[in-house]
């Protein structure tokens, strides 16, 4: 292909293209900057600031949040490892629980799946926290509040119900494979561990990313369930942190937004595709 | 009717005493086949319930019906019945009951397997034969039953519950020692002209307005973005993307706490303002002044952290459209923006309706915005019941269900947002449904 001429009408496009991305560009970095920024400040309250920027750098704000939790009030230390453990337990077990569901929704057919798919369809469209007094009321005769436990069953127990994205993921295996192992021999079970799971990788591996990230920063169900400040997660310490102690939310908020964020960067084509598989079917 | 009448005297007849042991008492079938293990799996399900329902779970069951008859005597230090407990308990029992009913239908037809393959001749199936069948042909229950499990408890019962509050006078001035009653009360609070049924109507209205706004909003920035980021002459695009997907990573509770100091009373634009020696303004505090700069802001900052996955999401779309189509545009002499009006729009705008509404949909029940921006404010200076004026239906649900303890009225506006909610997604549903049977475009 010839290479095209620069005509005035041409640079006018050019100079209009890349002003309009330098902007998006800038409104979406601006802020992540700001709190990055923020987070090195020598300066913790937000009063102390002069405009978006600090006048002076220093460490001592990510030293604090581990070190000094300002007479027990802010123990990020002890929260971080709340949320860690919450986390990873609910995204073992929802993921378990989600491809179990997902699996036999694809490849079974049963008395009762249609009142299943029905049931969870109808479930999807509840306001998500209707049952909250309810599962607040649950928790308080299972002896579980204030326990990170409670976060764990809940965060587990209600992932089933959407289990679309990861059927449709199934659906696309050509079903020749599981007859053939059939043939050979296989349980079901066999044929869920040794040749399902393995050729749903991508789909395993996407499940768990988006079943670490709900408790990793989900505020309402632990600010209701955890009464003691030991007990909160980042994201609930987080939420009442006060303005006089900006800079240790900025270096708080910086410290778990980065694992996630390296994840969405190396995951990004998983995301979109579970993004468009999950939008079309509702 | 008759036929089938004949077919289960014909069956009762042709029963085993095993089989009839165990309609009477679950398990002793089993038992007496030699299957012990899941005789005894059984009569120990069987004598747990019967411990439950003798020791609490008959109380429960009529409680449900009651809603307490005891109230509470400071004098005599009695404790009273707590009603919303009561309902809980009570729920409780009777799914309780469903699921035992449904054990025992089950114990009943294996006994009959058990039956039929002894007439067979077969042997009968021993513990390790049991697993095996759970790990193989009945793999589909063994692996549903714990998610179903989790669901009922976590998902299904506090969801049944919310709707039967809404049929009672549970919340507000009726709550512990209080006892409670089955009514109308709140469909009739929400629906007469008091300061509630006000509310609702304002906080309806702009609830429609916001989810038709910011959908809208989003919609023509993200698909912007993405044909930004499609142009031909766009170097590095892949770098470019990275910012949107940044903030699309970033954990939104983050990103709309940091809004929330950003446009704070003593954040750095109010400070801006303050060294140019303007006024400073109230952009998301308990001020009258404040209502439409916050709902500006929410608008904004919903965009900021919703844009990015809708432009991920037209820009796979995009890929997908004919190229061909261009070049005979081109051919025909189209300027850029006829093939735009006339290729573009038209299939972007099908292909992504079903993700429009359900768009809608979440914009509609959005809790995050107003709650991280606005927590805590509730605009006293009108008539609103303890909502501010930035809240959506599913804000002023939270608040009065959650801070403040009015049950059935919340529970009733949950309903209300699940008609609406319904509605829409069922609309997505159909259409969807209709969309894979359309292969005619293109």
């Amino acid at each position: 292909m010839k290479k095209m001429k620069l005509t005035p009408r041409r640079a006018a496009d050019h100079i209009l293209t890349y002003t309009l991305l330098l902007v998006m560009s800038l409104v979406f970095l601006f802020p992540c900057l700001w709190l990055i920024l923020a987070s090195l400040s020598k300066t913790g309250s937000l009063y102390d600031f002069k405009g978006f920027f600090p006048s002076a750098f220093s460490l001592q704000t990510f030293i604090d949040l581990f070190t000094d939790d300002v007479n027990g009030l802010y123990p990020y230390k002890t929260w971080f490892f709340n949320t860690l453990y919450v986390a990873v337990c609910s995204a073992l077990l929802g993921t378990v629980l989600v491809l179990l569901t997902a699996y036999v929704m694809s490849r079974f057919r049963f008395n009762g799946r249609d009142t299943i798919k029905k049931t969870t369809l109808v479930l999807g469209m509840f306001p998500g926290f209707m049952g909250m007094t309810a599962v607040y009321i649950i928790m308080t005769q299972l002896g579980l509040i204030n326990h990170l436990e409670s976060l764990i069953f809940f965060y587990a127990a209600t992932t089933p119900v959407s289990y679309m994205v990861q059927k449709g993921y199934f659906d696309s295996i050509p079903a020749a494979l599981f007859e053939a192992a059939r043939l050979d021999g296989a349980t079901n079970l066999e044929v869920f561990l040794k040749i399902t799971l393995p050729l749903s990788k991508p789909m395993v591996v996407y499940t768990m990313l988006t079943q670490f990230a709900w408790p990793w920063s989900d505020v309402l169900l632990p600010k209701l369930l955890l009464k003691d400040r030991n007990m909160w997660t980042v994201a609930v310490g987080l939420f009442n942190l006060p303005e006089t102690h900006f800079a240790r939310f900025a270096a708080g908020s910086v410290f778990i937004a980065i694992p996630i964020v390296i994840l969405y960067f190396c995951l990004v084509k998983n995301i979109v595709n579970g993004l468009t598989a999950g939008s079309v079917k509702g | 009717m008759r036929q089938k009448l004949t077919d289960a005297g014909h069956f009762l007849r042709w029963t085993p005493w095993q089989v009839r042991l165990s309609m009477v008492v679950m398990g002793l079938g089993q038992l007496c086949y030699g299957q012990i293990v899941k005789g005894l799996f059984y009569l120990s399900c069987l004598g747990v319930f019967l411990f439950y329902f003798v020791t609490t779970g008959f109380r429960d069951l009529v409680g449900f019906f009651t809603l307490g008859t005891r109230e509470e005597n400071l004098w005599l230090r009695i404790p009273g019945d707590n009603s919303l407990t009561m309902l809980i308990l009570g729920l409780f029992s009777i799914f309780i009951l469903i699921f035992v009913a449904v054990l025992y239908v089950t114990n009943v037809k294996d006994a009959v397997y058990t039956a039929r393959q002894k007439e067979k001749g077969r042997a009968v199936h021993k513990f390790r034969d049991t697993l095996r069948t759970a790990a193989d042909s009945k793999f589909h229950i063994t692996a549903l039953t714990p998610p179903v499990v989790g669901v009922t408890i976590f998902s299904i019962l506090p969801i049944v519950f919310m709707i039967c509050i809404a049929f009672t006078d549970l919340g507000g001035d009726v709550v512990y020692p209080k006892l409670a009653n089955w009514s109308l009360s709140p469909w009739q609070k929400i629906l007469s002209l008091g300061k509630i049924g006000s509310t609702f109507v304002k906080i309806l209205g702009w609830n429609v307005a916001w989810a038709v706004a910011s959908t809208a909003l989003n919609f023509v920035v993200g698909l912007g973005m993405a044909l930004l980021l499609n142009k031909k002459n766009v170097k590095g695009s892949k770098f470019w993307r990275a910012f949107p997907i940044l903030a699309y990573a970033i954990p939104g509770f983050i990103s709309m706490l940091g809004f929330k100091f950003m446009f704070s009373q003593s954040g750095p634009i109010n400070w801006y303002l303050d060294q140019a020696g303007l006024m400073r303004i109230f952009f998301l505090t308990n001020d009258a002044s404040a209502k439409w700069w916050a709902r500006g802001i929410g608008l904004f900052v919903n965009a900021w952290i919703s844009t990015p996955s809708i432009m991920l999401m037209t820009t796979g779309l995009l890929s997908n459209i004919n190229t061909d189509l261009y070049e005979a545009a081109s051919l025909d002499g189209a300027s850029p923006f006829q093939q735009f009006k006339t290729i573009t729009l038209p299939f972007v705008v099908f292909s992504t309706t079903p993700v429009l509404i359900s768009q809608f949909v979440g914009n509609f029940n959005n809790f995050g915005i107003f709650f991280f921006l606005r927590s805590g404010v509730i605009s006293n200076y009108a008539d609103y019941f303890l909502a501010s004026d930035t809240d959506l239906l599913i804000n002023w649900l939270y608040k009065l269900s959650v801070d403040n303890n009015y049950y059935s009225i919340g529970a009733a506006i949950s309903l209300i947002i699940f008609l609406i909610t319904a509605a829409l997604s069922l609309s997505v549903y159909v259409r969807s449904a209709a969309y894979k049977q359309e292969d005619t475009y293109q």
